[in-house]
This record gives structure tokens, C-alpha cells and sequence, in this order.
């Protein structure tokens, strides 16, 4: 109840209007709805609630990672700053940790307050059993590889982009640049309008013959 | 189907636009006919007529959405009966007359992607134009299944055939109609490339070019030898620069893989002189068998994964593990069917193999009802013909051929050396696919059923008259590109986390200097700029694959120009953070991969392998790519931007501009004082 009161707070949309889910949607028999808790040591289920409908970004890390973890967190916090305005309406930032033995709620709230990313509304740290998160790293981040799938370290360069509204499934790497991985995470948005399309096409073309002008690309035969 | 193509409303064009269309169409078939001259576009449509069998259409009208089956526990694909579908042949594309009409600047107000302005435009004015249109359909992978949903271009798998002629420039149309919002796996913007197309930037389906559904994009093909600029004559260009098989598929940045697993490609043919779609004896003709449908047979492989057949939606969906890399997979489909046959006369015969991967290498050989190997003969590798042709046997230290994603091989099967009513096998080496349980038994001896891709049915002697003994030697090639300006790509996977990153490509102006390649490891980024290279100079590059031998191959993929491999070495003493030059080991290089015998544009890398190819940059500028073409690798961003540039003003600004940024995100400049050229 708490929750829904939470949703509908900014919404003005009863959460099942909102957060539709895709008629195509695998639910959690991909996703799983495991019991998991967040970095403020809040019980959450992950299908119902953290994914059904929303268009989520997931990303691996954990607590003690000094290689890739925090230079991605870095990275996340910027695109963050960037989608502020959607963050936690319609954009969720999930980061999980691949060592749930290791970080508890407490050591997550810990690395997020250390990278300043505590109490930023819509990104939710979450730990769980490690079956369970074993087994949504699996269904999600699994490569088909078995020198990659069992490293629990080699996912940690992927960002999950996935919108269980329009069944989308997609992944960038956060070391792209920022218009790519923006522009990536606007390809799970909800489709825009032939109006909308032809307009974004104008103006990249004005933009191709600016970079045309500038760098003298062409051969006019 | 229900979708964009509906709702889409083009605004009308002006009248006068029209008028121009009709003066246009006019003026090309005039032309056309004045090119092509006495063997014109007759002949070249023959293969058309003579095309017996048609590949399966999609389904037109409303396609459902697939349902996506549960992916763990992984499912096994479902049975099938060997040999009993025929082996489609991929039906022509039709030419049409495009409304509205092709124009040099992109036409965005009717709906065209934007794009930069053709390149040699007036040069090489369209003559024959086509539309393919990327949409859904669903597509019977075989007789036991029901069918599965697909993206095609014309709603078909694979792709419509495009026939074209050397001299004859044509342009593709390709309209995206794919669905928006989709429930597959596959993302609705696209991008065409047409691998390996000598062709503008414009045109070459760049990743980062990508256009949404609803749009069109007018890919200009000037169907010219390489060497416009230095060589005149009819048709322009070098005529040893000459290519014959080519694909065109899908190239969406980071999204590739999934796009070409629906099934978002095709082949496309270019003739010449040398190779006419035709047997018989005309002047310079190779006489090969080249009759398209009839001897001559494109051999479209797919490795793939089938979710359960569901009566209830009347499908057998294609299996993807949702959101992740390629499936691990079970079958191989070769030209859109599982395990075909086709019923072959006693004669020579043409198979034009590509790999379509999406992932995985395919080594195949020809195994005879007796369950010996027999030989096949490969006369051409990535569309062009090798100067001496290369034997696959038991006996020319060649048991297999080796066929890499996005690799063609040209390979001619004389059936003559069976009796009629024999049957022979095209093997594939490797883990055979499931067929059914229990296993059937071995269709010869000591051939296990699911090594086999399919079956040829010799039916009887040869009605067409067979061709003659391939000649020894095919083509004479053009002179290796002189040395110039060294530059070496490493192609690297970073397994650690520190720095992070997976697949990723480094590079260094400096041979076998470790402290000259980048250390930040950035992916691919449509907007910048890795190397840049002048018009019509020629360069030395490396290649390296800093991998483990064993561990990831990578067939790298070069656009816009064919290479040469002048030196394959591989490290003696393994280092996966760049081999000491005192370790390089030459190894020796199959006939169809040594620069002096084939011209080559996918150069196939194992761990800790070195080539080094020359390359010469002509006719074209503009943005291109160099890529491993395993198209999770590629997806992953293990792709580099590269441009060519008209003159040496821009060039040295743009290596200025490379060089800063570097410097600027902490990495040593990459070019020196002299190459700043």
C-alpha cells in the first residue's frame, strides 16, 4: 500500500496504468521475483516491483571493487545528471552486486554514499540471496560464453537496458561515449511519431552538412 | 502488417519532382541499353528466366508478434527429418522505377535518412534502381517446423539476389518498415551495409548512420573496379580490381547481431567480362558455372536455436536468450532451410558459401557416398577470384575450408566424379547440430548426421553442357600497394575489470610498440575519429590479436578496400599484452589468404596471430569502418572509425585533432612528426 501510495505521489496514474507491461514480456520467468533488499535495507520484489512496465537501466558492481566498479559508477552518475528529469518517474537505475554474500544493505548504502549516489531518487542498490542473484545475473547478463559467464567480474562493464513496457532488451557498454549510451537508452523509449522521427532526421541533417562545412568531407564531382 | 507502413502518411511531392522522375527513368534505360551494349540487359536478366526454384516469401499482411519461450533451462531445438526441403534459391530482385525519385542530396523532406550528398554522382548516375523493403514476415525453416518470425528485406529470408553488371551503376533503395514498437529481440533502426562494397560513405551503411522505421535511405552503388580515378576505360576502374560476391546485411551499431539472427541480409551479385552470368565461350571469359539458380547456387549459412514449436500461435519461434549474446545453437540453416538437398546433374557447379555467423567459424569439406572426402575447388575468396585456384582434399593439405563470419568463398563441385543416383554430403566439421533422437544413422560411412549441412542428389548426366577444366590460373591480380605509412590495430578482449571493457581495438603508428597503443581502451564511438588516412595513398597494416591462441578469434573486417596479407606471423612465446618482435613466427598462408594468390577484405586472426596487409585508399572519402566481424564482438563495440579525407590540409588537422584528444585523456600522441605527411 505504502508503495503504490509512493508511485502514484508523482505519477497521477494508478501504477498499473503507468507501468504496463508488454503483452510479448517474459515477466518473472526471466526476470525472477526474487525478495531482495536495497541499500536502504528495504524488501523489494524484483519483477512487481522494480521492473514490470519500467524502462530500467541494470548495471553489475560490488562493494570492494576498485577496478572497473567505481570508474562506471563515475560514469553512471553522469549519465544520471543527464536524465535527472526522468530518473525515478520513468527511467530506473538498478545497480546490483555480483558478491550479495559480501555487501549488505549496509555495505551498499556505504559505496553509494561514497560515490555520491545516495539519496538520488530512482537508483537502488540491491543485494539478495545469491541463488537468486546468481540467477537474474544468469537470465540477464549471460553471454553464452563459459569462460565469460563464470566470471562474475566480466560483466561489470555492461549496462542492462531493458523497458518491460515495450519488451525491449538492450546494452551498452558504460565507456561508450555519452551520446551513445543516451542514445541507446532513448532507442527502449516508447516509439515516437513519424512527425516526431522526420523532425529528429532534419535536424540531423543540418547537422551532417555543419560537420560538412567544418571538416570538407565531400567530392562534388 | 500492421505497423508504421500504415500510419506513415509521405507528404506529396511536386509535380515537377515527378516530371524529372520520368526524363530520368527514360534517360537510364537509354543509357542502360547503350552500356551494355550487344550482350545488354538481356543476358543479364537470363539467370532470372532460367531461376526455377524461388526461395519461401514471408507471410504478407498483419505478422504477429513472436512470444519469447523461457530461456533457462535452455531448450533444445526441435526434431527434424534430413533432406526433405529443397535448397531455396533467393529470388532476384525485380528492378523498379523509385517515386519519389533518387536525388544526390538526401531527400528528407519525402522521408530520407539524412545523409551526406552522393559521392560521383553525375559520374555514375543510377541506371537501375530497386527497393528493398525491411519488414516482418515469418519464414519455414523446414518441413517439421512451423514457421518462425523473422525481419527480412522484402519480407523474405534471405534477402532478394541483386543481379548487376559491372558498368551498370545501381541504386538500393532500403525502406524501414520493421515494427515499432517490436516483442522480438531485434531493434528497428537499420543500417545497410554491402560488404564490400567500393562505395561512398553515404552508402556504405556506416553503424553509426542508422535510420528509424518510417524512413528510407537511397544507397548509391556505382558498380566500378576500384581505381576510378587512375584507370579510364569502360567499365571504370581497374577491371583486376574486379569483385563478384557480395553481401548486404544489417551493420546497426551494437544491435548487428541481433538484426542479422532475424535475418537482415542478402547477396548480391555483380558480373563482368571475367565472370558473366553466363557458360558459354564470349571474350575473357573465366566459363565457370555461373547460371544463377541453375549452376550456381549462393549457399547462405545461419547457425541457429528453436524454441519449442507452439501450435497455439502456429509457430516455432527463433530461441534468443533474452537480452544477452548469440545463443548457444543446435542447428545450421544453409539459404533459409535445415539440412536441404539439391538435385545436381553430372557436371561442374558453383556454390557461393557465406557465413552469415552470427557467430561462429564453419569448416566444411565434401564427403562422397563411400564416406571419403572428394575434392572442391576454390576459385574465389570474398568475391574475388584467386590467381591460382586452392583444392580442398584429403591429399592438398587442405581438408577443410575454413569459412569466418562474413568470409565468401566461391567454390566449384564437379559432380561428374559421382555415378547418378549418388548422393554427396557437404560436412561441417566441427560439433554437429541436433537432427533428431534417437541420432539417424550415418547417411555414409563414418559421416555422422549432424555434421552434415546438406545433401547433393545426383540425378543424371548434364543437359546444360558442363564447362570446361577450371583454368590454372584464374586472374592476374593488380600489383601489391606499395609499403607506406605504417599502422597497427590491435583487437584485444580485457577480461579483467581494471581498466573495464571487454572486446575492444587499440592502435599505434609505431610497430610493436606496446607504450604507442592507447591505454584507455575507449569502444567505438560513431563520432570519433581513430585514424585517418589520405585519398589514393596506400598504407601498411597490422593486424594483431592479442587474445590467447584457442581463446577468441577474430575475423577483422575492412571496409571500403580490398587487402593484401604479405606477412602472417604468429608469437612463439604467448603474451597477451603484445608479443616481443624477436617472437614473431611466420606461418605459412593458404592459397587463399597469401596476398600474391587472393585479395581479401575479412582477414581471419587467431590468438596471438599477426598479419600484415597493404591497403590502398581510392575514389571514395568519408567515414569507414574496421571491425571483427563476430558480431557479438562487433556489438560490443570491438569497432574503430577510420576516414579517408581528399587532401593533405585536412589530413594533417584531422591527425593534429586525433593526437590532442589522446593527449587530452592521457595517452601518448598517436602519430609522429613524419607521419603527419
Amino acid at each position: 500500500m505504502k508503495r503504490r501510495a509512493f508511485f502514484t505521489s508523482f505519477a497521477g496514474k494508478p501504477p498499473d496504468e503507468q507501468f504496463k507491461p508488454a503483452r510479448g514480456s517474459p515477466g518473472p520467468a526471466i526476470f525472477t521475483n526474487a525478495l531482495l533488499r536495497t541499500h536502504e535495507d528495504k524488501q523489494v520484489r524484483f519483477y512487481d516491483d522494480l521492473i514490470r512496465g519500467r524502462h530500467v537501466l541494470i548495471n553489475l558492481m560490488y562493494a570492494d571493487c576498485h577496478g572497473a566498479c567505481p570508474v562506471v559508477t563515475e560514469r553512471l552518475l553522469k549519465v544520471y545528471s543527464e536524465l535527472k528529469d526522468r530518473m525515478g518517474k520513468n527511467l530506473f537505475l538498478y545497480s546490483m552486486t555480483v558478491k550479495p554474500e559480501d555487501d549488505d544493505p549496509a555495505a551498499l548504502k556505504n559505496y553509494a554514499e561514497m560515490h555520491r549516489a545516495y539519496g538520488l531518487p530512482g537508483w537502488t542498490f540491491l543485494t539478495g540471496d545469491p541463488y537468486d542473484m546468481e540467477t537474474i545475473r544468469f537470465n540477464l547478463f549471460r553471454m553464452d560464453h563459459i569462460a565469460i559467464d563464470l566470471d562474475i567480474y566480466a560483466h561489470t562493464s555492461t549496462l542492462k537496458i531493458i523497458n518491460d513496457g515495450t519488451n525491449r532488451w538492450l546494452h551498452v557498454d558504460p565507456m561508450a561515449s555519452f551520446s551513445t549510451i543516451l542514445r541507446k537508452i532513448s532507442w527502449a523509449d516508447p516509439p515516437k511519431s513519424f512527425a516526431e522521427k522526420l523532425e529528429a532526421n532534419k535536424k540531423l541533417q543540418e547537422r551532417i552538412n555543419k560537420e560538412k562545412k567544418l571538416w570538407g568531407y565531400r567530392k562534388d564531382s | 502488417m500492421s505497423g508504421p507502413r500504415d500510419k506513415e502518411k509521405r507528404p506529396e511531392e511536386p509535380k515537377s519532382e515527378k516530371e524529372k522522375h520520368f526524363e530520368l527513368s527514360r534517360m537510364s534505360r537509354r543509357k542502360m541499353l547503350k552500356l551494355t551494349g550487344a550482350a545488354g540487359a538481356g543476358t543479364i536478366l537470363a539467370p532470372m528466366i532460367l531461376t526455377s526454384r524461388k526461395s519461401t516469401v514471408y507471410a504478407q499482411g498483419t505478422v504477429a508478434e513472436p512470444q519469447l519461450c523461457p530461456a533457462t533451462p535452455v531448450p533444445q531445438s526441435p526434431p527434424h527429418t534430413p533432406f526433405v526441403d529443397d535448397l531455396p534459391v533467393p529470388s532476384p530482385a525485380i528492378p523498379q522505377f523509385l517515386s519519389p525519385a533518387p536525388t544526390k542530396a538526401a531527400n528528407t523532406t519525402n522521408g530520407e535518412a539524412a545523409r551526406d550528398d552522393h559521392q560521383r554522382w553525375e559520374e555514375f548516375t543510377p541506371a537501375v534502381t530497386y527497393q528493398l523493403e525491411a519488414r516482418a514476415g515469418t519464414h519455414q525453416f523446414h518441413r517439421d517446423y512451423l514457421p518462425s518470425y523473422g525481419w527480412g528485406f522484402n519480407g523474405q529470408y534471405p534477402g532478394p539476389t541483386v543481379l548487376n553488371a559491372y558498368g551498370v551503376p545501381s541504386l538500393v533503395r532500403f525502406k524501414n518498415s520493421l515494427p515499432d514498437p517490436t516483442q522480438s529481440f531485434g531493434t528497428p533502426q537499420t543500417t545497410v551495409h554491402l560488404h564490400n562494397g567500393h562505395t561512398g560513405s553515404e552508402s556504405d551503411g556506416f553503424a553509426g548512420d542508422f535510420f528509424d522505421s518510417g524512413l528510407f535511405k537511397d544507397n548509391h552503388y556505382a558498380n566500378a573496379y576500384a581505381g576510378i580515378d587512375d584507370f579510364g576505360g569502360f567499365p571504370k576502374g581497374d577491371p583486376r580490381e574486379a569483385m563478384h560476391t557480395f553481401w548486404y546485411h544489417d551493420h546497426l551499431m551494437a544491435e548487428t547481431q541481433n538484426n542479422n539472427y532475424l535475418g537482415m541480409n542478402g547477396v548480391y551479385l555483380v558480373y563482368d567480362q571475367t565472370d558473366p552470368p553466363w557458360e558459354f565461350s564470349t571474350p575473357g571469359s573465366l566459363r565457370l558455372p555461373s547460371y544463377y539458380g541453375v549452376t550456381d547456387f549462393p549457399l547462405v549459412f545461419l547457425r541457429q536455436r528453436f524454441c519449442p514449436t507452439d501450435t497455439t500461435t502456429g509457430r516455432t519461434e527463433k530461441f534468443q536468450v533474452v537480452g544477452a549474446g548469440a545463443p548457444g545453437t543446435d542447428k545450421v540453416s544453409v539459404t533459409g532451410k535445415i539440412q536441404p538437398k539439391l538435385s545436381v546433374r553430372r557436371r561442374k557447379y558453383r556454390f557461393r558459401m557465406i557465413n552469415t555467423g552470427v557467430a561462429a567459424l564453419m569448416s566444411l569439406n565434401l564427403v562422397g557416398p563411400d564416406g571419403l572426402q572428394k575434392p572442391m575447388t576454390v576459385v574465389a575468396v570474398d568475391g574475388n577470384f584467386l590467381h591460382t585456384p586452392g583444392v580442398v582434399s584429403a591429399t592438398s593439405g587442405f581438408p577443410q575450408l575454413d569459412i569466418h563470419v562474413a568470409s565468401r568463398f566461391d567454390v566449384v563441385i564437379d559432380f561428374s566424379q559421382f555415378a547418378v543416383g549418388q548422393s554427396a554430403y557437404l560436412r561441417e566439421v566441427g560439433t554437429p547440430q541436433f537432427v533428431s533422437s534417437p541420432t539417424p544413422p550415418d547417411p555414409a560411412p563414418g559421416l555422422p548426421i549432424g555434421n552434415v549441412l546438406m545433401r547433393f542428389d545426383i540425378i543424371g548426366n548434364a543437359i546444360i553442357p558442363d564447362t570446361p577444366p577450371i583454368p590454372d590460373t584464374l586472374v592476374e591480380l593488380p600489383p601489391i600497394p606499395p609499403a607506406g605509412t605504417y599502422f597497427e590495430w590491435g583487437f584485444r578482449n580485457i577480461a579483467g575489470n581494471n581498466p573495464p571493457g571487454n572486446f575492444r581495438v587499440t592502435h599505434s603508428a609505431i610497430p610493436e610498440n606496446d607504450a604507442n597503443h592507447d591505454a584507455t581502451f575507449l569502444p567505438f564511438d560513431p563520432f570519433r575519429i581513430d585514424h585517418v588516412v589520405l585519398k589514393g595513398s596506400s598504407e601498411t597494416w597490422a593486424i594483431r590479436n592479442d587474445t590467447m591462441l584457442g581463446n577468441w578469434l577474430h575475423p577483422v573486417h575492412i571496409h571500403l578496400e580490398e587487402g593484401r596479407m604479405i606477412e602472417k606471423t604468429i608469437c612463439s612465446v604467448p603474451n597477451a599484452d603484445g608479443c616481443n618482435p624477436a617472437n614473431r613466427t611466420p606461418v605459412a598462408m593458404p592459397p587463399w589468404e597469401d596476398g600474391n594468390n587472393a585479395r581479401r577484405d575479412v582477414y581471419p586472426t587467431q590468438g596471438q596471430e599477426r598479419f600484415v596487409i597493404r591497403l590502398k585508399f581510392r575514389d571514395f572519402v568519408g567515414r569507414y569502418l574496421i571491425h571483427c566481424h563476430n558480431m557479438g564482438h562487433e556489438d560490443a563495440f570491438m569497432m574503430v572509425r577510420w576516414d579517408v579525407v581528399e587532401d593533405l590540409a585536412t589530413l594533417r588537422r584531422t591527425r593534429e585533432k586525433i593526437n590532442a584528444e589522446r593527449v587530452a585523456r592521457g595517452d601518448t600522441p598517436l602519430y609522429r612528426k613524419e607521419d603527419m605527411g
